[in-house]
């Protein structure tokens, strides 16, 4: 009988023990088989992570190395309000002064919001609401400090364990940040036009932050990763790191320095003038770099206004504008007319007095001239006279110079936005047209395409492309990409070229139209231009287009100067108002680039020292102003 | 039994538990070592993770230096600089150079530096 209890007991105590195996195995056949793939991807979920490593964006440099864009990591700070609960108002008095956002907009946001319901109709919350872009590292790190060390009203001493997991969550888990980056512009407007914007995505939208910005852009890296419990990164069990290619630096052919003088004279001229708007390019003729180009008004990429005035002030006039360019123009017709051989720099003209019928139409001179040479046509700027010209050279050749000095079509300057002006066809051309084109009627170009067409002629005849990227280099800068000057054509001959020069150092003489332009240690070669603006379809006599565009030493030009002024008060003539812009931009770009001067009296070495030291060999010294 | 006692099986037999010990240390040192192994790797773990954020900051700190650095260099700050503390500093301008013409190569020329220079031309 004890027997037959006993072997119960056992038979019921293995039968119990086989039971809780079995259910231990089929727990365990369910777990480890049967949702294996389902129970895998939870798992992963919870431990694994992938991390996307942005790269950084590429550098602007000038062509000195110096840093004109550049970008820093930085934190968008966004909430869970899932894990703020009702301590919404509370967080939003912690965060406001930190973030320096409102606190009622702040509280606002914090709130828990359904954005959906889901299949089985429970609500689906918004966990990712982004409270403030571009927040500082360092200032992320103050603000995690202040909340970890805050009790958001919960009376800490007395707390459950669900309140002391929530209190944990609102201090370390509800505010929570994402990479991102801040594009710093240093020089705040300097080269601003040159250089463009961001939008709040960080691509380009102008300049060249928008025509390089897959090149500044870079790659994108990636980390496999799990995570312990806790959220810390397992790095024994990382599985893939590749890491971001950060983005190519971009070296202009800009000089920040000689950027720096250009607006700061822009600035002096805008005070002076009062103009609508005020652009200088400052071009080196032999191989097409743009030295520094200028728009007054401009903006701060670092803080883009909203306003139509900032939008009007963000517009490079240098390549988007377009207007008659007035008798910058003659330099076509009359290297046109040279290089064909049909007049000579010493051909006489008959001015008319200033008075000249054409076509049932009176062209006027702003003075009344008489008989003068081709030279003198360049040096009064006689519209007359190179109407006459423009005749004699004949329609399809003035035509063919005008498209072969570049007009009508855009320079391709790496710049968005750049338009190619209009030239009408030769079909298109009424019989007025060959007495108006010449002096710089019914055409319209850009400041860019008039200072290349007269580079052109600075660089022998040949056309050159505007550079303004000397090369792509990376992080350690090794080059990448490296761009050389571009020749386009040769419009001209270089004797024509010469023609030219020698017509064009007269402009700056006293009898000229720009004897303001004329520097006192170099030759300098240019043209002026006044030209009417149309209101209301008529000729204006009262807005003005005034420019002038000059090159010195003018037999060895270094540099290309082109100053445009829209609307220019207290003098509307080029020679009056742009020309004593290009004169101080020339005379401090000239003592920057240590110009060698060509209209110097030079001191010969043996008088200057007298056994004085080797190191001055072929160099300039300063010394004190008398 | 007459058999075990000739033998002496009752006597200590210290190869199989010399085995026996072993077996243990391998297999305990083998455990020991797997978790001293698993622990190391957490730790270079948790020092790389450390180092990998050293550096992130380093390099921040670095960029931010260039940075200021940059924006100290900028022509606008100098200007600024030159004008508000008064220093008076300029590009010369060109009156205040004087250039120098460089003389032709003299052989017999006794002055040093001229001998240097036709030296020079001569390289």
């Amino acid at each position: 009988m004890v027997k037959t209890l006993q072997f119960q007991r056992v038979l019921m105590l293995v039968l119990l023990l086989v039971a809780a195996f079995v259910g231990l195995g089929y727990r365990l056949v369910d777990l480890q088989v049967l949702r294996h793939e389902q129970l895998l991807v939870k798992a992963q979920e919870n431990t694994q992570r992938t991390l996307l490593v942005s790269p950084r964006r590429g550098d602007i440099l000038d062509a000195r190395g110096n840093l004109l864009a550049t970008s820093i990591f930085v934190k968008t700070v966004c909430a869970d309000p899932s894990l703020i609960g009702d301590r919404h108002a509370e967080m939003a008095r912690v965060l406001a002064p930190l973030l320096k956002v409102g606190e009622s907009r702040l509280t606002e946001r914090l709130k828990l919001r359904t954005i959906r319901l889901d299949a089985g109709g429970e609500p689906v919350f918004d966990k990712h609401v982004v409270l403030k872009h571009k927040v500082k590292v360092e200032e992320w790190k103050q603000i995690q400090q202040i909340l970890t060390s805050q009790t958001f009203g919960l009376a800490t001493g007395k707390l459950t364990g669900a309140e002391k997991y929530f209190l944990g969550n609102l201090q370390q888990k509800a505010i929570f940040t994402e990479e991102d980056q801040l594009r710093l512009y240093p020089n705040q407007a300097l080269a601003a036009h040159v250089l463009g914007y961001l939008d709040k995505t960080g691509h380009g939208v102008d300049g060249i932050e928008k025509t390089l910005d897959a090149e500044l852009d870079g790659a994108r890296g990636w980390r496999q990763m799990e995570n312990d419990k806790r959220g810390r990164e397992l790095v024994a069990l990382r599985q893939q790191d590749v890491e971001a290619r950060d983005g190519l630096n971009v070296v202009l052919t800009i000089d920040s320095v000689l950027q720096h003088i250009v607006e700061s004279e822009l600035v002096a001229a805008m005070e002076k003038h009062t103009p609508i708007s005020i652009s200088a390019i400052v071009v080196r003729p032999r191989t097409g770099e743009i030295l520094a180009m200028a728009t007054l008004p401009t903006f701060d990429p670092n803080n883009l206004g909203d306003g139509d005035k900032e939008a009007k002030a963000r517009r490079n006039r240098v390549i988007s504008d377009f207007a008659e360019p007035g008798s910058t123009f003659k330099i076509v017709v009359v290297s046109g007319a040279l290089n064909e051989h049909i007049v000579k720099l010493t051909d006489s003209f008959d001015c008319e007095r200033g008075r000249f019928e054409f076509a049932g139409k009176v062209l006027h001179d702003h003075e009344s001239y008489g008989v003068l040479s081709v030279e003198n046509i360049i040096t009064k700027s006689s519209n007359i006279g190179a109407a006459k010209i423009g005749i004699k050279l004949g329609e399809p050749q003035l035509y063919r110079y005008i498209c072969d000095f570049g007009f009508g079509v855009r320079t391709g300057i790496p710049l968005g936005g750049e338009i190619g002006g209009w030239v009408h066809d030769l079909t298109n051309w009424t019989k007025l047209s060959i007495s108006r084109i010449p002096m710089g009627h019914e055409v319209t170009v850009t400041p860019l395409q008039m200072a290349m067409a007269m580079c052109a002629i600075a660089n022998n005849g040949w056309l050159m492309r505007p550079m303004l990227v000397d090369r792509l280099e990376d992080s350690d800068h090794q080059i990448a990409v490296k761009y050389s000057p571009q020749r386009v054509r040769q419009v001209i001959s270089e004797a024509t070229a010469r023609q030219m020069v020698t017509a064009l150092k007269t402009v700056v003489s006293p009898d000229g139209t720009a004897a303001k332009a004329a520097l006192e240690h170099y030759t300098v070669a240019g043209k002026t231009g006044t030209a009417q603006k149309i209101v209301n379809g008529a000729y204006s006599n009262e807005k003005y287009f005034s420019s002038f565009i000059g090159f010195f030493p003018a037999d060895d030009p270094e540099l290309c100067i082109s100053v445009v002024m829209d609307e220019p008060k207290h003098g509307y003539y080029g020679g009056q108002a742009a020309a004593p812009v290009f004169k101080q931009i020339a005379e401090r770009a000239a003592g920057y680039l240590n110009i060698r001067p060509d209209s110097l009296e030079e001191t010969p070495l043996s008088e200057t020292i007298a056994g004085g030291s080797p190191s001055l060999f072929g160099k300039t010294v300063a010394v004190p102003s008398p | 039994m007459a058999r075990n006692r000739k033998y002496q099986s009752a006597a200590i037999r210290f190869g199989p538990a010399l085995k026996a010990i072993l077996l243990c240390l391998f297999i305990g040192g083998s455990g020991i070592g797997y978790v001293w192994q698993k622990n190391q790797i957490d730790e270079l773990g948790k020092q790389i993770k450390k180092r990998e954020v050293r550096l992130s900051d380093l390099q921040r700190q670095n960029k931010s230096g260039r940075d200021k650095l940059a924006e100290l260099g900028s022509p606008k700050w100098l200007d600024y600089q030159v004008r508000e503390l008064r220093l008076g500093l300029g590009l010369p301008q060109q009156s205040q150079i004087r250039t120098l013409i460089e003389p032709p190569a003299a052989p017999e020329s006794t002055n040093a530096t001229e001998r240097l220079y036709a030296e020079r031309q001569a390289r």
